[in-house]
């Protein structure tokens, strides 16, 4: 049995991803290693899609429109996010998010 | 039935012609016054052609009802119409024809007033809610009507608001009928509960005794009185009509002498097989009456503002009407005596008071003393008629108030007990004597009191017949200033409504104030010869009128004494100007301080409303309703500043703490499979 024409493969792949971003998310001090790792997390969940659209799925488009639109929306977000940062940076001269915390209670 | 019914139309348009009025015064046209005076008199004059046709024309012995369900709850109906009997309809003359004279003799008496608009809406308020009052079908109708004409009280007394003592007064006056009205709406609740019906017919028929135990009959009455209390000023709670003298004085004419006043006893009419029903309660009214006769016919003997005596002679009459007909409820008489007395009061009170009111435009004052010495005997239509007003009060013969008089003391002496009889002459010997000492005074003016009242400073003594002796111990303008109530007459000087008057330049009394005295001069001459028809079309039949002698002499002689006396202390040449009272200063003081009865209620306001009442209210609001509301809104922001501690800002904590939860759900679930 090959080893790309598992589904389990992609899911592990998928697993990897999501814990790497996940740890980028949380450990990460810059805004801009945050985004990354946010992209990370959504293909992660991409690659599931795909794997799932390829090996169990009844109809075959689907999980590739799904993924088509992730891309959309990340592209957008990363816009969003990019703005945000700069904003950011604007105001507090850093992009450090320890330094964001006006909003403490 | 339908709308083709003229009986129907005509009470219809009764109702709305005046509401209607109002409302277009009050939205519209106040500015305007002349139109608001056309508008208001036009709403006046149909239904006193419509009352007076009703009077000749409609036959009235079966009474003719309009019922239409207003409020249908399983057994309870209440219903709204018009009940036409003869009690009612005579009624319907009076108020209809008193309230047109008096909107008449308003053009000449309030031309000028700034609120002159405001004014007649006021008066078509009052006649809207006293014509509904007076034909209203049910009882709950009834006290809606009741409480409107208290409303039209209120804003009439208080018209002069920008004076102090008339807003006081307004206020006064809606508080303390409004504690009578308590009493009278429990009643209507009882009857409710017990008797299952409001509709004034039925209430009235046989199926009352059968339906109620006597002692929830008398418990109801007794409750309904206490609104009538209220609304005619009996003893204890009668203060607030001598206030209501704040008012303009055709209003006081209209409102607080002939028709507002007289609804108390007009209610004690209409339920009148209800109270007779019960001899309790009508033992209480008579006892009650008797004691408001006396009362206030000793007060209106000390009073020396104009308006203070009608109006004390204003609460014994109705006394004395209450008593008639406490009387005839008790000794099987009928309502006639305490009705006709009504009728024939209404005339001759109104007259007393609207020819008060064309003393008081002319002069400017309240104090007849100081009117008698500005030479108010000039003025030659007021002064007659006043005269004439005065002689039936007292109740001389060809004048209206000698019949009716006569007929309540006939019905006084069937009573078993002949001290109720004794009182009531003594309650006349009186009246003659206050009205009198008021004639005689304006007729005949005095050097003595000349130099008294003009040399001193109308606001810094005490009333004239003091004089020679000081004000009494204990009357001191300090105590008038503790209790604003209890105000020596001399500070009625009507100072806010010299505004738009021109008291200064003497003219004449004009036509449109001439004309209403005339009409019921006419009427005070006439109505003691009507005794006979008018008894026998509320009764259906003229009883069988034997005239007892010696009954006659003494009511007479009464009356004579009275005046006799006043003629001796006030009237003749020489006289000495002091009444006959301040040879006992003690009781003459007691008579000044209106009996205590103003000090009194004042003290059990402090002591027991302020006091005990509403501390307590203020002690549950401030620690119970305030409290709760301050616990909810103090936990709120305690707990909101107790979680604000995760609000680090550290946005990775948070995720962290998120991921963690996730991750736990998760775990769980999978471990449950």
């Amino acid at each position: 049995m090959l080893l790309f024409n598992q589904l389990e493969t992609y899911l592990y792949l998928a697993i990897v991803l999501f814990a790497i971003g996940l740890y980028g998310v949380l450990a990460r001090r810059s805004l801009i290693a945050l985004l990354i790792s946010v992209e990370l997390i959504l293909n992660a969940a991409s690659i599931n899609f795909m794997a799932f659209n390829r090996f169990l799925a009844p109809h075959p488009a689907v999980g590739q429109i799904i993924t088509l639109f992730i891309m959309a929306v990340a592209a957008a977000e990363a816009a969003i996010a990019l703005s945000i940062i700069v904003a950011l940076y604007r105001k507090l001269k850093t992009i450090n998010i320890e330094q964001a915390t006006e909003l403490r209670g | 039935m339908g709308s083709c019914d003229p009986v129907l139309l005509g009470c219809l348009l009764t109702v709305f012609l005046p509401l209607s009025a109002f409302a277009l015064i009050m939205i519209f046209t106040w500015r305007y016054h002349k139109l608001s005076m056309a508008i208001s008199l036009v709403a006046s004059t149909i239904p006193l052609l419509i009352a007076w046709y009703f009077f000749f024309t409609l036959d009235v012995k079966q009474p003719i009802i309009y019922n239409f369900n207003w409020l249908v709850s399983d057994q309870v109906k209440v219903p709204f119409g018009f009940l036409l009997d003869p009690t009612s309809v005579l009624m319907f003359v009076i108020v209809a024809t008193i309230s047109w004279l008096v909107q008449i003799y308003s053009i000449g008496y309030m031309g000028g007033d700034p609120g002159f608009g405001r004014y007649y809406a006021d008066l078509s308020l009052f006649a809207l809610a006293m014509l509904g009052l007076v034909i209203s079908s049910g009882l709950l109708q009834l006290y809606i009507f009741w409480e409107l004409v208290g409303l039209a009280s209120y804003l009439l007394i208080g018209f002069w608001y920008e004076k102090f003592s008339a807003s006081e007064a307004g206020k006064k006056a809606f508080v303390v009928t409004r504690f009578g009205d308590i009493g009278f709406f429990m009643g209507l609740v009882f009857l409710t509960l017990y008797f299952g019906s409001l509709d004034i017919a039925t209430v009235n028929s046989a199926a009352l005794t059968a339906k109620m135990p006597p002692w929830l009959i008398t418990t109801s009455a007794l409750l309904i009185f206490c609104g009538i209390m209220g609304k005619s000023a009996q003893f204890p709670i009668h203060v607030w009509l001598p206030d209501a003298m704040e008012g303009p004085t055709p209003v006081s004419a209209l409102l607080h002498s002939a028709t507002m006043v007289a609804a108390g006893v007009f209610l004690l009419t209409r339920l009148f097989p209800l109270f007779a029903a019960s001899a309790t309660a009508m033992s209480v009214v008579l006892v009650i009456s008797t004691i408001t006769l006396l009362l206030s016919s000793t007060i209106g003997m000390v009073a020396t503002d104009i308006k203070q005596v009608w109006a004390y002679s204003t609460v014994s009459q109705l006394g004395f009407m209450a008593m008639g007909l406490s009387a005839a409820g008790l000794a099987a008489g009928t309502l006639f005596p305490g009705y006709y007395h009504l009728t024939t009061h209404a005339a001759f009170k109104a007259l007393l008071f609207l020819c008060s009111g064309v003393f008081i435009h002319h002069f400017g004052t309240n104090d007849f003393f100081v009117m008698a010495t500005q030479g108010g005997r000039k003025l030659l239509i007021p002064m007659a008629t006043i005269t004439i007003a005065a002689l039936a009060l007292a109740g001389i013969f060809p004048f209206a108030g000698f019949f009716s008089k006569e007929a309540i003391l006939g019905a006084l002496a069937h009573l078993p007990n002949k001290m109720w009889l004794v009182l009531g002459l003594f309650g006349a010997f009186l009246t003659a004597y206050y009205a009198f000492r008021v004639i005689f005074v304006m007729l005949f003016p005095k050097e003595k009191y000349d130099k008294y009242h003009l040399e001193t400073d109308p606001h810094a003594h005490a009333p004239a017949h003091s004089h020679g002796h000081g004000p009494g111990p204990g009357f001191t303008h300090d105590d008038a200033h503790i209790h604003p109530d209890a105000k020596p007459g001399h500070e009625h000087d009507e100072s806010g409504h010299g505004a738009g008057h021109g008291h200064d330049e003497p003219h004449g009394v004009p036509w449109v104030m001439s004309f209403p005295l005339l009409v019921l001069a006419g009427f005070t001459l006439i109505l003691g010869f009507c005794q006979g028809s008018l008894e026998k079309y509320l009764l259906g039949e003229s009883a069988p009128h034997h005239i007892e002698y010696g009954l006659l002499v003494s009511a007479v002689s009464c009356a004579f004494g009275g005046i006799a006396l006043a003629w001796f202390d006030w009237g003749r040449r020489g006289a000495k100007c002091v009444g006959f009272i301040s040879y006992v200063p003690v009781l003459e003081n007691f008579f000044i301080q209106k009996w205590y009865m103003d000090h009194f209620w004042r003290w059990f306001l402090n002591t027991f409303i302020y006091g005990i009442f509403s501390r307590a209210f203020t002690y549950n609001d401030r620690r119970v309703v305030d409290g709760g509301v301050d616990a909810v809104a103090f936990s709120t922001v305690g707990s909101g500043r107790l979680l604000s501690f995760i609000q680090t800002a550290f946005l990775q904590y948070n995720l962290l703490f998120m991921v963690l939860v996730l991750a736990g759900v998760g775990i769980y679930l999978l471990m449950g499979r």
